[in-house]
């Protein structure tokens, strides 16, 4: 995969500026402490930034972005580092600016449901404040007890249960950031319809391109008084896709529905000692509401269930059990090294209604490729997870790996789908954004870009297949130093 | 050439500007030849019902009319996708949707004139964006024609799609000038198996806010709240939809919980009187306002607009009180008051973080801005508009700032 030559070091003197503004022990430059830095979860690409710097406000944001414009660094601000599709793999002699230790929660309003806080606090430490009063927030992506919100913001982070709720989108209502000329701005806020252009909803899902956001405002959910969980087991993945079709027609919108097939199931229970059956399929599904509406889902879907073929049902007895399944599908990821030395994810979309076809066809490529395909996905909106497994030690293994991904995304968008549903573009699935969007398309996204980020100082290479530029319109185009010096590349 | 125009006239006006040609494209395709042959200061129109909104644009050379391209283009039941021209009426989506057991989750007024292009142009909504979101919550993808004629797709056609910018949300409320919205796809929602509201006469603000407090702490979850202000107060209607069990189970608990509030509300199987009685407040003219702010601070907004009510021939005002979003409007009895009432409602609602927006206005009180202090991210939105549209050719002047 990809690996940085460009490893010099920055001036001595500069890095002291750095320091100056975020404190010595917020400022890393030693090469050894900066590896830590030179990837995101997705491991295989490595790059060495030129420097990693962990403000503490937005004021010394203002000043880290100052200093990086004045030396004409690249910014790639960080989170938790958690992303999937490299969206935090720093481009050479870069200036990481990882906001990790802005983590205070500002504010809580239960009267009007919203927050304030840092993008440096953790998802779930959200819920955990807000549990005692009755609230939580909604989105909650599988890694939610280590990634930050700002991260949440920068991927638009999905989880298992914005099948009901959304995604973090749909949750953000304003913002505060910092632009790539050090002014701060407000987008949207506590109360709804801000006049204007939505700029909130073009920061989501940005992947850190626009800006640093040092501010969200978001919205907080009164939960639902009553959850039902069940687990349901199937002799393959057609029937659990059959129960999943017959819920949705049904009315029914769970508050998730995810999905198994025996290879995943097999590494979740070497992983976690989950007690689940070696079956084809399993089903772990949710719904929330009222307590006389989930009486009516749950019996319903479980009925539902059952007419689609399955072979057992089980229902948690306590919410230690319930927490016990759910930690089952959320370590799915991380369960596949019990079954395999490497892995790659892909993160895809496809219409429901085609998730049997398209589970056969990645069967096919599975038995084409030679290499075993896991799948573990959000069958509700059809957000597709295949754990292509294989052995980086057998020459070309990850190669080939890495092109069975491609396919599947190819049949994705031939599905009609998308090439990311949650992890988002990154370096990863750059290449592949062309195959989904138009070069209109694509220069059309680049001109949101380029209104925030004329100078494409943050995050440059992600999202974008070719490099990009932003022209001379409307204000001069002036060459970085480092740019100039080919140091930096843009994208 | 596939789109020839005909001369404007007065009923091709947008916000009071009369173009010197209308076009009326049947595509996307043609949309594009159009876009990039006019030259000119371009408006648009969809079924024009908010022609009114905004400032009137310095002078129009054209108007593209989108009602020809009134074609639903794909509808996916089993995925609950559908994907429609611009000129598409809501009440068209809703008819096919309906067919289905399905409905885009959309009630503004109106739904019979009302585009999917002009919907998302402005952003509308009616009482169920409070469980279902507004529209940038239920809109996936959008084909885009640019000034330039360029025709360029954001989003999908899944739910759940992250790749690129989220072109289709950043387009809601633009106002036609970003571009001409020529397709929209939308995600639908089930169609509830029942309904029932709960309607509560003569509540005072405070009493509405604790009413929906109290609600909300027992746990219920209405799909809408419209409190419409009359001579006794608000009335509040508390609606709940979702299978037949759930919702019966849920209005009885939220009148046990009023009588334990002291009020005594009304369960109704069918609040068609009450919608229309919304409808009506919120296409009432020739003055219209809309206003935001923090939703337990509906005390504050009622006092805010108590003069402004006082100088219209019965106004109107509508309430969402879960979202924090009002609407008031009426016939201007007295001009200079009501101008008044509305500069002190609206400096007040924006320190606040609201704002107020004359949605329209009667020639008296046009010179009001009609959307209030540039927003604090104004320069950010100016250059978005120079990105798209560099010549200021699409809607000029009409919206924020003279965007």
């Amino acid at each position: 995969m990809e690996s940085s030559g460009a490893d010099r070091p920055l001036p001595r003197a500069l890095v002291a500026r750095f320091a100056e503004v975020v404190g010595e022990s917020s400022c890393i430059s030693d090469p050894a402490a900066l590896r830590t830095y030179e990837c995101d979860a997705l491991a295989g690409f490595r790059v060495r930034p030129g420097l990693v710097v962990l403000p503490r406000s937005t004021d010394e944001v203002v000043a880290v972005v100052m200093l990086a414009r004045a030396a004409g660094l690249p910014i790639v601000p960080r989170g938790s580092g958690t992303g999937l599709s490299g969206g935090a793999l720093p481009v050479p002699g870069c200036v990481v600016l990882g906001l990790s230790r802005m983590k205070r929660i500002l504010e809580i309003d239960l009267d009007n449901q919203w927050m304030r806080v840092e993008p440096g606090v953790i998802n779930l430490e959200i819920s955990r404040r807000l549990a005692p009063h009755g609230y939580y927030y909604a989105p909650d992506p599988s890694s939610q007890q280590v990634c930050t919100i700002g991260g949440n913001v920068a991927e638009n982070s999905g989880g298992a249960h914005c099948l009901k709720y959304g995604f973090t989108t749909n949750h953000v209502l304003g913002a505060t950031m910092v632009l790539a000329d050090g002014a701060v701005v407000q987008l949207g806020g506590p109360v709804l319809d801000a006049t204007g252009y939505d700029l909130r909803s073009a920061l989501v899902g940005s992947e850190g391109m626009l800006g640093v956001v040092t501010e969200v405002v978001l919205r907080i959910l009164r939960a639902p008084q009553a959850t039902r969980t069940f687990f349901a087991t199937f002799p393959s993945t057609s029937e659990a896709g059959q129960a999943v079709s017959l819920i949705v027609a049904a009315g029914i919108v769970p508050a998730a529905i995810e999905m198994m097939d025996r290879l995943a199931i097999r590494a979740i229970v070497a992983a976690t000692g989950v007690d689940w059956p070696d079956v084809g399929a399993a089903l772990l599904m949710d719904v929330d509401g009222t307590a006389a509406e989930v009486e009516h889902t749950a019996s319903e879907a479980t009925r539902l269930v059952r007419e689609a073929g399955a072979l057992e049902v089980r229902v948690p007895r306590d919410p230690t059990e319930r927490d016990v399944m759910w930690r089952g599908r959320k370590s799915a990821f991380a369960a596949m090294g019990r079954i395999s030395p490497n892995y790659v994810v892909q993160d895809g979309v496809i219409p429901r209604s085609d998730i049997a076809r398209v589970l056969l066809e990645i069967e096919g490529l599975s038995a084409r490729s030679g290499l075993r395909i896991a799948n573990v996905f959000h069958a509700g909106d059809g957000n597709l997870h295949p754990l292509i497994l294989y052995d980086a030690a057998v020459p070309g293994q990850e190669q080939l790996a890495e092109e069975t991904g491609a396919e599947i995304l190819r049949m994705c968008v031939r599905a009609g789908g998308s090439i990311t549903g949650e992890h988002g573009v990154g370096a990863d699935k750059a290449a592949s954004m062309a195959e989904m969007f138009s070069e209109d398309d694509l220069a059309t996204m680049n001109l949101v870009r380029c209104a925030f980020d004329p100078e494409t100082r943050f995050n440059p290479g992600k999202v974008f297949p070719t490099p990009r530029l932003c022209g001379d319109r409307p204000g001069p185009y002036v060459a970085h130093t480092a740019e100039l010096a080919g140091l930096a590349g843009r994208g | 050439m596939a789109t020839t125009s005909r001369p404007g006239e007065v009923r091709d006006a947008v916000a009071g500007a009369v173009p010197e040609r209308v076009f009326e494209p049947v595509n996307a395709d043609e949309c594009t030849e159009v876009m990039a042959r006019e030259g000119g200061r371009i408006g648009f129109i969809g079924g024009g019902t908010e022609l009114a909104l905004g400032s009137a644009p310095a002078a129009l050379d054209a108007v593209v009319r989108t009602g020809r391209m009134s074609r639903i283009l794909e509808y996916a039941p089993a995925d609950m996708v559908l994907i429609a021209e611009a000129g598409v009426t809501l009440a068209q989506v809703q008819a096919v949707a309906r067919q289905e057991g399905q409905m885009l989750a959309l009630d503004p007024p109106l739904p019979e004139r009302a585009t999917l292009g002009g919907l998302v142009a402005t952003g509308g909504f009616g009482p169920r964006r409070a469980r279902y979101g507004a529209i940038r919550d239920l809109i996936l993808g959008v084909a885009l024609v640019r000034a330039d004629g360029v025709l360029a797709r954001g989003g999908g056609k899944v739910v759940k799609n992250v790749a690129g910018f989220d072109l289709p949300k950043l387009l809601c409320g633009s106002l036609g000038t970003l571009g001409l919205i020529a397709e929209a796809t939308f995600r639908l929602h089930p169609l509830p198996e029942a309904s029932a509201t709960a309607m509560c006469a003569g509540l005072t603000a405070a009493q509405v806010v604790a009413l929906m407090a109290d609600a909300r702490q027992a746990q219920l979850e209405p799909s809408s709240g419209v409190a419409l202000r009359g001579g006794g107060g608000f009335d509040l209607g508390i609606r709940f939809d979702g299978f037949a069990a759930g919702v019966r189970e849920q209005v009885t608990r939220m009148g046990a919980i009023a009588r334990a509030a002291g009020l005594s509300c009304e369960i109704v199987a069918d609040d068609a009187a009450a919608r229309r009685r919304h409808d009506q407040a919120r296409v009432a003219g020739p003055l219209r306002v809309k206003l935001t702010a923090l939703p337990a601070r509906l005390a504050e907004v009622d006092a805010l607009l108590a003069p402004v009510l006082a100088a219209l021939a019965g106004g109107s005002f509508a309430w969402y009180p879960s979202l924090g979003i009002g609407f008031a409007g009426g016939e201007v009895a007295d001009e200079a008051a009501a101008s008044a009432a509305l500069a002190v409602a609206r400096a007040s609602l924006v320190a606040a973080g609201g704002s107020l927006v004359v949605e329209a206005a009667p020639p008296g009180l046009r010179s009001i801005d009609p959307w209030g202090p540039p927003p604090p991210a104004f320069a950010l939105m100016t250059a978005l508009k120079q990105r798209f549209d560099p010549d200021g050719r699409l809607n000029p002047g009409r919206f924020v700032g003279g965007l």
